[in-house]
């Protein structure tokens, strides 16, 4: 070997120093190292698994407020159609209401006009005997002197046909 | 205050009579004077009357005719009744 230009003792020093240094570079760089890297593809792993898990869930909690709109669409149709029956019935009962309120006043303000009818014509009866008889009473009082109204009592007297029953 | 029967019962006669003489007490409403002969008139046509105390008084707004009171009766007999009369009438009708 010496004759090869080989040096044992070196070579068996350089053998040993490179198993040294494999086992140091095993040892103090290549595991640290892979547990780094296994440390951080498990972090990935994870990470993914909760980005996996929350976009499972966005999806869950899309799904139920998807479901819950439409639910509330569904209740809203129910009320709005309550709603509008309720409205059609109180504007009928209002409509029916009104129509017995305005009977109401047109048959009181009929009654009040026919009321008011009579009284004017009674007013006016009264004013047209009034003054008819105040008419008359003034002729006859003017027309008839002293002799006339004798000759009228004593007619009146003589054509008198009733008896005065006396007790 | 005590009141003696004999003075209670005479009160009453002249009461009662004094009612009974005011209940056929004629009173006469004329627009004028009655002469002899009207009165005359007056009486043989009311002859069941108690003509002896008559009272006559005139009173214009009786027009013509006569309105005869006896006691609480009226007799109207007067153009001022028979308009009334005829007032109440107009009045009755619708």
């Amino acid at each position: 070997m010496e004759n090869l230009g080989i040096d044992g003792k070196l070579l068996l020093a350089q053998v040993i120093n490179f198993v040294l240094f494999f086992i140091l570079v095993k040892q103090f760089i290549v595991k640290p190292f892979t547990i780094f890297l296994n440390q951080e593809r498990k972090n990935e792993e994870d990470k993914n698994k909760i980005l996996e898990k929350l976009k499972r869930s966005e999806e869950a909690g899309m799904e139920a407020e998807r479901k819950m709109k439409e639910k509330m669409k569904k209740e809203f149709d129910v009320l709005f159609v309550q709603a509008k029956k309720e409205a059609h019935d109180m504007r009928d009962e209002l409509i029916k209401q009104a129509e017995s309120d305005a009977s109401e006043i047109k048959d009181k303000n009929k009654k009040l006009l026919e009321e008011e009818k009579n009284l004017l014509y009674r007013e006016v009866k009264d004013k047209i005997i009034k003054t008819s008889l105040m008419i008359v009473e003034s002729a006859l009082k003017e027309s008839l002197d002293e002799v006339s109204r004798k000759k009228v009592t004593g007619t009146i007297i003589k054509n008198y046909k009733g008896q005065v029953q006396i007790n | 205050m005590k009141i003696s029967p004999k003075l209670k019962q005479e009160l009453r006669s002249f009461l009662t009579e004094r009612i009974r003489k005011d209940q056929n007490r004629v009173t006469v409403f004329s627009a004028d004077d009655f002469d002899a002969d009207e009165k005359r008139d007056l009486v043989k046509k009311f002859s069941n009357l108690n003509w002896n105390e008559a009272n006559y008084q005139v009173d214009k707004t009786v027009i013509a005719g006569v309105i005869i009171k006896v006691g609480s009766k009226t007799i109207d007999l007067s153009l001022m009744g028979s308009l009334s009369k005829l007032s109440n009438t107009l009045y009755e009708i619708d």
